[in-house]
C-alpha cells in the first residue's frame, strides 16, 4: 500500500506540493514564533537570576541592565572604582563584581571583570584568566569559533574600527558554548582594560588624542546581597547619589534591581509575543481552510479513480486507508520539513536576537513545539479522514 | 454455476428490465448478444455485485450473491471475478504494471502479470503510462488485470467496443484462449465473434425487450 500511495502521490505532484507548502508555512511559523518568544524570555530571565542590584551611572535603566547582563548597547558611562570598594565594605552586600566594557575584538565586546563573573560558566579549553595577571583573556565559544582563535594565541583589541591597540592579549581559555550572550564576548581582568588604556594613552599623549578615561573606573558594579530585601535598600541608597570622581567631577549614580527592569522588558516582549501568537493562530486557521479546500478538491478529482478502484473490487476500507496514508505521509514529511525550516530560520533570527543579548539555540526544542506540529499534522489529515468517512457512508457502488 | 432467477431491475429513469431465468455453467464461454439498452451490461454488473437486483436472486455456486452484504460482494469480486470493462477502467497517469499491481491493495497475487503481458504481446509496455497506449493495448492491459488473479468467472463488457474488427477479433481470440477452463461471459454487439464462444445468448429474448430495428436499440 505504501508503494502504491507514493506512486499515486507522484502523479499528483501539484496538489501534493500545495498541501505540503501550506503545512510547512503554518507549522513552521507557529513553531518558530513559539520557540523564539520562549528562548528570548528564558535567555533574559536566566541571566538576570543571580543579580540583586546593579549600580552604574545615571541614565536609562534598561540600557544599564541590558549592557551589564546581556552585553548589548553602549555603557552609560563610568563610575569611580571607589563605589565598588565602598560596596565591598557594605554589610548588606555579599559580593560585588566590577564590570567594564571598553573595547572590541573583531566586533565582539571586551568585558573587564573578575573571574567570579564567569563562575557559572564552564571552561571548555584552557583556564580562567588570572585574577592578578594582566593581558589574559577568556573567549566566548562563538568568538573562538568564528575568529578561529585557540588557547595560546595573541589577539589585539580595538577601541574603534580604526584604532587597534598595540598591546597583545593572550588567550588563556575558551568558555564552553552556553547558547547565551556569553558566547559572544571576550572576558578579561578589569586591570587589563585599565592597563590597555593606560598603555595607549602613554603613546597617544603626544598626539593629543583624547580617550575615555578608564583607569580606576568601571561601567557598573554588580551586587549580590546577603538578603533579597537588602537589594531594595541598596537601590534606594545609591539611586541618585552624587559622588566625585578622581578628577573632582561629580558623577550621579543610579541603582536598579535587574529583575524588576527585566520584568518591564518582558512585559513588552509578552505583549509582542501575544501579537505573534494571534498572527500564528490566524495563519493556522487560514491554512486549515486552504488544506481543507485542497483536500476536498483532491478527493473530488479522485472520485473517478476511487470509483474505478471500487469497480475492480478494492474495498472502501482499503481506499480510505490509502488516502489517509497518502495525506499522512504528506502531513508527516511536511511537519518535519516545517520543523527543519523553523530551525534554519531560527539561525537567522539569532542575529536579531543577539542584539537583545540572547543567543537562540537551534537545538532547543520545547515540548509545546511537538504539540504544535502534532496539531498541524492532525489538521492536515483530518479533512481526508472526514472525506473518506463521508465517502464510505455514501458508498453507492450498489446503486 | 451462475443462476439468474426472476431478476428484475428498475433504474431511476424508470427503465425496467425483467430477466428470464438463465444459468451459466462453470468453465463455459458465453456471448451475450443484443441491442443497446436490453440489459446486457446490467446483468454483468449484477453478477459482479456492482448492482443489486430489485427482485429475484443471483446465485453463484450455490450462494445467493444478490442478498450478500457490500463487503461480501467486494470480497467476491476481488477474489472470484475478473471484470473487463468497456472503457477499460485504467488509471491513465499510472504505468501498466501499477494498474495491475493496484490489486495488491487487496492482497491479490499479481506475480502472473509478466507472463500474461508476454502472452498478450504487451510485455514491453509494462512500464509505460497507460495514457501513452493505443486502445487495443489498453484493452489487453484490462484483460491482464482481469486474468492475473486467476478468477473463476470472467466478465467482459464490450471488450471490442473501442477496437476495429480485426483487432477486436484478435482480442476476443486471446481472451477466450486465456479464459480456458473459466466461466467467461462477454457482452458484444458483433455477431461475427460468436464463433469463439461455447454459447450465444440473445439478451433481447432474455429480457423480453423488443428491438427497434429503425433505432437500432431496445425499446422499453
Amino acid at each position: 500500500m505504501l508503494s502504491f500511495a507514493l506512486k499515486n502521490m507522484a502523479i499528483k505532484k501539484v496538489q501534493v506540493i500545495l498541501v505540503a507548502v501550506s503545512i510547512i508555512i503554518s507549522a513552521g511559523v507557529a513553531v518558530l514564533a513559539y520557540n523564539t518568544a520562549n528562548q528570548v524570555r528564558d535567555g533574559i530571565t536566566g541571566t538576570a537570576g543571580w543579580y540583586s542590584a546593579i549600580i552604574g551611572p545615571a541614565g536609562s535603566k534598561t540600557q544599564l541592565a541590558m549592557n551589564t547582563m546581556y552585553f548589548t548597547d553602549e555603557p552609560l558611562g563610568t563610575i569611580p572604582y571607589s563605589v565598588v570598594s565602598e560596596l565591598q565594605r557594605d554589610s548588606r552586600v555579599k559580593r560585588v563584581i566590577p564590570y567594564a566594557m571598553a573595547d572590541n575584538y573583531n566586533g565582539y565586546r571586551v568585558v573587564g571583570t573578575e573571574p567570579a563573573f564567569l563562575e557559572s560558566k564552564e571552561i571548555a579549553e584552557g583556564r580562567m584568566f588570572d585574577y592578578a595577571a594582566e593581558y589574559e583573556v577568556v573567549l566566548g565559544a562563538s568568538v573562538a569559533k568564528v575568529c578561529d582563535v585557540s588557547v595560546g594565541d595573541d589577539i589585539f583589541t580595538s577601541h574603534s574600527a580604526s584604532e587597534q591597540h598595540t598591546q597583545p592579549l593572550k588567550v588563556v581559555g575558551i568558555l564552553k558554548e552556553s547558547h547565551s550572550a556569553y558566547d559572544r564576548v571576550v572576558f578579561t581582568q578589569l586591570k587589563t582594560i585599565w592597563a590597555v588604556h593606560e598603555h595607549e594613552e602613554e603613546h597617544e599623549e603626544e598626539e593629543e588624542h583624547e580617550h575615555e578615561h578608564m583607569e580606576n573606573s568601571v561601567c557598573a558594579a554588580i551586587v549580590s546581597t546577603e538578603n533579597p530585601s537588602f537589594a531594595m535598600t541598596l537601590v534606594s541608597d545609591y539611586g541618585g547619589k552624587i559622588i566625585a570622581d578622581e578628577d573632582g567631577d561629580s558623577v550621579t549614580l543610579q541603582a536598579i534591581e535587574p529583575m524588576e527592569t527585566v520584568r518591564g522588558i518582558l512585559e513588552e516582549i509578552d505583549s509582542t509575543k501575544y501579537i505573534v501568537y494571534v498572527l500564528c493562530a490566524i495563519i493556522l486557521i487560514m491554512n486549515v481552510i486552504v488544506i481543507s479546500i485542497i483536500t476536498l478538491l483532491n478527493m473530488y478529482n479522485s472520485a473517478k479513480e476511487i470509483s474505478l478502484m471500487r469497480l475492480i473490487g478494492i474495498s472502501m476500507k482499503k481506499i480510505n486507508l490509502l488516502y489517509i496514508l497518502q495525506n499522512g505521509i504528506i502531513g508527516l514529511v511536511s511537519v518535519l520539513l516545517a520543523f527543519a525550516v523553523s530551525k534554519i530560520c531560527l539561525r537567522f533570527m539569532d542575529t536579531y536576537a543577539s542584539s537583545m543579548g540572547v543567543v537562540l539555540n537551534t537545538a532547543k526544542v520545547y515540548p509545546m513545539e511537538w504539540v504544535i506540529l502534532a496539531l498541524v499534522f492532525a489538521i492536515a489529515v483530518l479533512p481526508t479522514i472526514i472525506c473518506t468517512f463521508v465517502m464510505a457512508r455514501r458508498d453507492s457502488i450498489s446503486e | 454455476m451462475i443462476e439468474i432467477k426472476g431478476v428484475s431491475k428498475t433504474f431511476k429513469n424508470e427503465t425496467a428490465l425483467d430477466y428470464r431465468d438463465i444459468a451459466f455453467e462453470n468453465g463455459k464461454s458465453y456471448m451475450l448478444l443484443g441491442a443497446s439498452g436490453c440489459g446486457k451490461s446490467t446483468l454483468l454488473n449484477m453478477i459482479a455485485g456492482i448492482l443489486s437486483p430489485d427482485k429475484g436472486e443471483i446465485i453463484i455456486d450455490g450462494k445467493e450473491m444478490s442478498a450478500a452484504s457490500q463487503k461480501e460482494k467486494d470480497r467476491f469480486r476481488i477474489e472470484k471475478i475478473g471484470y473487463i470493462f468497456q472503457d477499460f477502467k485504467l488509471i491513465n497517469e499510472m504505468s501498466v504494471a501499477d494498474n495491475i499491481n493496484i490489486l495488491r491493495l487487496e492482497g491479490v497475487d499479481t506475480s502472473r502479470a509478466d507472463e500474461l503481458l508476454e502472452k498478450l504481446g504487451i510485455a514491453e509496455k509494462k512500464n509505460k503510462k497507460v495514457k501513452h497506449l493505443s486502445g487495443g493495448q489498453k484493452q489487453r492491459v484490462a484483460i491482464v488485470r482481469a486474468l492475473v488473479k486467476s478468477p473463476d468467472i470472467i466478465l467482459a463488457d464490450e471488450p471490442t467496443g473501442n477496437l476495429n474488427y480485426s483487432i477486436g477479433e484478435q482480442v476476443i481470440k486471446e481472451l477466450t484462449q486465456a479464459a480456458q477452463g473459466k466461466t467467461l461471459i462477454a457482452v458484444t454487439h458483433d455477431e461475427r465473434l460468436s464463433r469463439f464462444f461455447d454459447c450465444v445468448i440473445d439478451m433481447n429474448s432474455v429480457t423480453g425487450t423488443p428491438y427497434d430495428a429503425a433505432q437500432g436499440k431496445a425499446v422499453n
